[in-house]
């Protein structure tokens, strides 16, 4: 059977054979595999913690993702060329892209920002990002990006799972799956959103043909950020765990003549981790655990920072509990999306998003977090050299910039470079599987070797491409 | 316009020996049914078939299972609905050999069977009520399709009829409506209305309904050749090509009309006496809005690239095929109705049309009706645009052109299309219809035995329900699986005579009990010595619970029903709030199926993604499902239903009380001890749930919690 799959394949045992192919034709042969091992053990539990493939650098990451597309060329990537032929047409050499609202033939803007050179490393930095811009040495600017999508949806699912079509893994379902949870009390990967919803919606954070067990959890806002995690109104804890040693009975009894059946046994276990969930749960996101300094530290003292400012607090409490994949959006639907006006859309969502960020970054180094938490800031895209509506810019998948932190990786540097007015990523570019493959292998686990059986074919989260960053690596 | 192609067909590489063999493209057979020595385990054929392979390895298989647990498993299977109390009472009570026969009968007659087993269609359909995307928009009359699916099963449509429908039933039955609404299954790719890339938008829903054509009627995994050579299987390159030809020229089509050519000649006579009254109100109308209509318009066109823009501004008569497909793309951006562009109305011309509509409102007594639509899908043109073989499956890198064809290793040739005399459609796909319905396709006809086989027992005799390939699995049961395609064909595609003939079987009615012995030569039962148990699917499981509640709504068919969400749960595009509340209360298959969003019950219980089809959900156990089942108020609400429909008066005793839930629940009374136990658990429980109803409430609430409610044993 085994010489049979093509795409990538390295086996190192029968279990991890079908554990990796999770649950297509080897679903069933993995409760035959319980069966057979492990009588009355349990069938493999899939959240089960899993060894990574190698030494990992990181246990979890944090993405904060600016939803819209932030303008590189406005933020990280100064384009002095774009000064000069301010208000001219772009030079047919760039090569004219179709774009998503047909501005290519709009003339070129230069962007009007203040920019300075920071910390040890001296990266370039604008006005727009102050607070950011004192942790440059903290950062790795890859200014190479590339993505295949011309509009949000695709792009934001492209982002999230490696394809501008929805319907496969994000990419916190594939750590889950490849790795399981470290803290089971919890889930393993969580989404925080602003007020909005996210272009495409829970699309991004779903499991696509993986089981819905490593889908993303969405926390809600309020104070119950995990679906059905408070117990109906007016029913006690005490109330609920009489109930559950009912239920437990009613199982029990059931399962007496099908102690073959290890799923009747998962489930009464997944009652059991429900119920400390809720205990658990709430005290996770309970910031008022959190000193006044610390919630100044992310701004949240501020009535247009705390919004942000808490959701980046709570990563790092979902972080420090042992979450691997928190993934938060500034901007939810859309926000960073300045067709027009992008003085006044990006001073705003700069702004709330500056400082929460700075605190984010200061808070983990100052508890010792940083060096085994990856953070990774970027949109969808950037935009365009070329101007929209006048002041505004349409969207860039050809080239833009994101940037990491964290995780050990070689910070204080640039990687790559996009041409002269920032339309498209020149030197060393950086497909979208790219920054993938190298979040993955961070995390410890390889990309080519990360598969699932679907269809027919062993698919896996860089779909047919990713390659690492190899700069980050020192 | 479409770029420059790159080279000529090359030399396809030589079908292996191996390939040609490939079981599941060899013709249907009728095999002998093989004799057994178990002669008295045989019931029917199937039997005979089971048995032959469990002697084969001196394997035992299970003794039939108690009459309850038979009940409660084919009524589940079958309808998705538990039985009654009193349908346990029928069964139980009646003694004659045709009592099970009977139990069967009556349950594919009930109108619940199509309710069921529709929605197994709807995966590999992957229907949903919406676009997905961003917009994620409402599809509007798409609901008439899983209608359509329902009326199918439960008038068991001939299989073969059902398919010629779904590819091509504008061509094959144009006066015939249902068969419109059945085009429904290829419009049911996730789709955004306005992008950009109209060429690269098209292409990726010709690429959906590729794969899904081929996984659902083939069984076959297509998409893997989109880019080269299938790795495993005998799916050429240009094959995937050749399927995708049929579908070249198809488009949607949402405004066709569900009527006779009579109630249509009333309604044109009507509408013409309307528009005559209305002449002078309506120019006005129009009139106001022409500006915007035609800023909205300019907006659109120039967003478009060149090439996009010509198709927009060729005339009629000279546009090419691809340049007429790129323009019904274009459209919806450039050509709104009077209503989108009067919501843009500002100042004095949206008061005076305000004014006007008004004014229209008051001749509505003399305005017909408007029409039932489809959403459909129907060929442009007689004239279809060229396919290409695309490169590594990119679309602005085509390749040597292809025909529209069948896979290379069963016919080689192009296929045969005749274009219907006189009318606007290529015949195309009522080509690959009738190939595909043919009962000499190796295929079809076997992939959807198979599939039957898979939602009776959990997994097909192939356990890849649309993977027949060499990365598929090989059937457990060859000749069975032979021996019931070739009778399905000959009982004219029948599926209830299968079920039926499935149901009766002893492989069926056996227990779900282990056996070590058993299960060590054979622990994944594919030679199925025991019934397999299993959990419920979420939708099943919420239909359950409605049922032995008593609250079910047994409605059928119609828009979908938007149950109330939990607290926190937004979706884009909205979800409406039912006017009559007993809509919450319908069966599932009658939920709206938003795509970005799935009904979070659902979801929690791996209701499949609607992005592709899918042959086999997946069955998880999670913590999140134990959270809904426990904390979900609609769960609690129907607990307290339960809990009075039990008798929870102070009248009545507890263990009599106890007793009726199990009934309801379980379908079975409960033991002594059993008893005995829910009655300590009320008794201790009383003084934390606050009183004697509370406590029975709770106690209800954990039966529907348990394992014996959720599993098919």
């Amino acid at each position: 059977m085994l010489h049979k799959l093509g795409h990538h394949w390295n086996v190192r045992s029968r279990r991890e054979f079908f554990t990796q192919a999770g649950s297509g034709l080897a679903a069933l042969a993995l409760g035959a595999l319980a069966a057979e091992e492990a009588k009355g053990a349990g069938k493999a539990d899939p959240m089960a913690s899993k060894p990574p493939h190698h030494e990992p650098r990181a246990k979890s990451v944090i993405w904060l993702f600016m939803e819209g597309g932030p303008s590189h060329i406005d933020l990280f990537d100064p384009k002095p060329a774009l000064d000069k032929l301010h208000g001219k047409p772009m030079p047919e050499s760039f090569g004219r892209p179709i774009t998503a609202m047909g501005t290519a033939n709009n003339t070129l803007m230069a962007a009007p920002r203040k920019w300075k050179q920071y910390g040890k490393s001296g990266l370039w930095v604008s006005d727009w990002y102050p607070h950011i811009a004192e942790h440059v040495d903290d950062l790795a600017v890859i200014r190479s990006c590339q993505a295949d999508g011309l509009n949000h949806v695709g792009s934001v699912c492209q982002m999230n799972t490696g394809d501008i079509l929805a319907g496969r893994p994000s990419m916190g379902a594939w750590v889950t799956y490849g790795l399981g949870a470290a803290n089971r009390n919890l889930p393993t990967f969580v989404v925080l959103l602003d007020d909005k919803e996210v272009i495409g919606g829970p699309k991004n954070w779903s499991s696509g043909f993986l089981p819905a067990t490593f889908q993303g959890t969405q926390f809600r806002t309020g104070d119950t950020p995990i679906l059905h995690l408070k117990n109906p109104k007016g029913v006690s804890r005490e109330q609920q765990r009489s109930k559950l040693d009912f239920l437990k009975e009613l199982n029990e009894r059931w399962a007496v003549d099908k102690q073959d059946d290890s799923d009747l046994d998962a489930r009464v276990r997944s009652y059991e981790l429900a119920y400390q969930m809720q205990a658990t749960g709430p005290e996770a996101v309970d910031l008022t655990k959190e000193s006044e300094a610390t919630r100044k530290l992310y701004g949240m003292d501020d009535p247009d920072l705390e919004s942000f400012g808490r959701n980046c607090l709570m990563a790092r409490r979902l972080v420090e509990r042992g979450v691997r994949f928190v993934e938060l959006y500034c901007g939810s639907g859309s926000g960073w999306d300045a067709h027009n006006n992008i003085e006044g859309n990006h001073s705003k969502w700069c702004r709330v998003s500056d400082k929460p960020i700075a605190g984010l970054l200061a808070d983990l180094k100052a508890r010792g977090l940083l060096k085994d938490t990856l953070v990774v800031w970027g949109g969808e895209f950037g935009r365009t050299p070329f101007n929209e509506k006048g002041d505004g810019r349409d969207h860039n998948p050809w080239g833009f910039t994101i940037f990491m932190a964290g995780a050990g990786i070689k910070t204080g540097q640039t990687v790559g470079t996009t041409d002269e007015i920032g339309l498209r990523a020149v030197e060393a570019p950086y497909h979208v599987h790219d920054i993938h493959a190298t979040i993955l292998h961070l995390l410890g686990l390889n990309h080519t070797r990360l598969t699932h059986l679907h269809n027919g074919r062993a698919e896996r989260p860089t779909i047919n491409g990713g390659k690492l960053i190899k700069e980050l690596f020192v | 316009m479409a770029a420059s192609t790159t080279g000529t067909e090359p030399k396809q590489k030589e079908f292996t020996a191996m390939q040609r063999r490939w079981w599941a493209f060899q013709p249907v057979t009728k095999p002998a049914v093989p004799v057994v020595t178990r002669k008295h385990l045989v019931a029917n054929e199937i039997d005979a078939f089971v048995q032959s392979k469990l002697e084969a390895k001196a394997l035992p298989s299970n003794p039939r299972a108690d009459k309850v647990t038979l009940l409660r498993r084919v009524s589940l299977d079958l309808t998705g609905l538990p039985p009654t109390p009193e349908d346990v009472q029928a069964f139980v009570s009646d003694n004659s050999p045709e009592a099970w026969a009977k139990v069967v009968d009556r349950l594919l007659a009930s109108k619940h069977y199509g309710e069921r087993w529709a929605r197994h269609w709807l995966d590999l359909a992957r229907y949903a009520d919406s676009d997905g995307f961003k917009a994620d928009d409402t599809r509007p009359n798409i609901w008439r399709y899983r209608d359509y699916v329902i009326q199918s099963f439960n008038e068991d449509k001939p299989y073969d009829r059902f398919i010629k429908e779904q590819i091509a039933g504008d061509e094959l039955y144009p006066n015939d409506p249902q068969a419109l609404v059945a085009t429904g299954f290829n419009r049911h790719f996730p789709d955004e209305y306005n992008a950009r890339n109209l060429m690269q938008r098209r292409q990726e829903l010709m690429f959906d309904i590729t794969d899904v054509v081929g996984s659902t009627f083939m069984g076959l995994t297509m998409g893997c050749a989109k880019c080269h050579d299938h790795k495993f299987d005998a799916i050429l390159h240009k094959d995937y090509y050749r399927l995708q030809a049929f579908f070249a020229n198809t488009r949607i089509e949402d405004g066709a009309a569900l009527v006779s050519a009579t109630e249509r000649a009333a309604y044109e006579k009507q509408l013409a006496i309307w528009e005559e009254k209305t002449k002078p109100v309506r120019d006005e109308m129009a009139k106001v809005l022409a500006p915007m209509r035609q800023t909205m318009w300019k907006d659109g066109f120039d967003k478009f690239p060149p090439e996009i823009q010509e198709s927009i501004t060729t005339a009629a008569d000279k546009r090419t095929p691809i340049q007429w497909h790129m323009y019904y793309k274009a459209k919806p951006q450039i050509e709104y109705s009077d209503v989108d562009v009067a919501k843009k109305l500002k100042g004095d011309a949206a008061k005076r049309y305000k004014e006007l509509q008004a004014e229209l409102a008051k001749f509505n007594d003399s305005k017909p009706a408007d029409l039932p639509l489809a959403q459909s899908m129907v060929d442009n043109a007689s004239e279809s645009p060229k396919t290409h073989v695309l490169a590594v499956g990119n679309y602005a890198v085509p390749q040597y052109e292809v025909e529209p064809g069948f896979l290379s290793i069963l016919d080689p040739a192009p296929a045969k299309i005749v274009k219907p005399a006189g009318s606007h459609t290529s015949g195309r796909r009522s080509a690959l219809a009738n190939w595909l319905a043919d009962p000499k396709n190796p295929l079809t006809a076997r992939v959807m035995v198979n599939r039957v086989w898979h939602y009776h027992f959990g997994r097909g005799l192939s356990g890849t329900p649309s993977d027949f390939g060499v990365m598929g699995e090989r059937p457990s049961h060859p000749e069975l699986l032979d021996y019931l395609t070739a009778t399905f064909i000959e009982n004219g595609w029948s599926l209830k005579k299968l079920h039926r003939a499935i149901l009766l079987s002893n492989a069926y009615q056996q227990s779900s009990d282990y056996n070590a012995e058993a299960a060590k030569t054979d622990p994944e039962n594919k030679l199925v010595w025991r019934f397999t148990r299993r959990r419920l699917e979420g939708e099943t499981i919420r239909d359950a619970m409605l049922a032995v509640s008593g609250t079910l709504n047994g409605k059928m068919g119609g828009p979908g029903v938007y149950p109330p969400l939990p607290p926190g749960v937004i979706t884009r595009g909205g979800w409406k709030k039912d006017e009559d509340t007993s809509e919450a209360s319908r069966r599932s298959v009658y939920i709206f199926v938003r795509r970005n969003t799935r009904y979070p019950m659902f979801e929690a219980f791996d209701m499949p993604d609607t992005h592709e089809s899918c042959a086999r959900r997946n069955n998880t156990v999670t913590a999140g499902q134990a959270l809904d089942l426990l904390n979900n108020e609609l769960v609690l609400d129907w607990s307290r239903a339960l809990a009075k429909r039990a008798g929870n008066d102070a009248g009545m005793s507890a263990e009599s009380r106890v007793e009726r839930a199990y009934r309801l629940v379980y379908s079975r009374a409960p033991k002594a001890e059993e008893t005995a136990a829910a009655v300590a658990f009320l008794q201790r429980h009383q003084p934390v749930a606050g009183s004697e109803q509370a406590a029975f409430v709770d106690l209800c609430h954990m039966l529907l919690n348990s394992n014996e409610f959720v599993y098919m044993n």
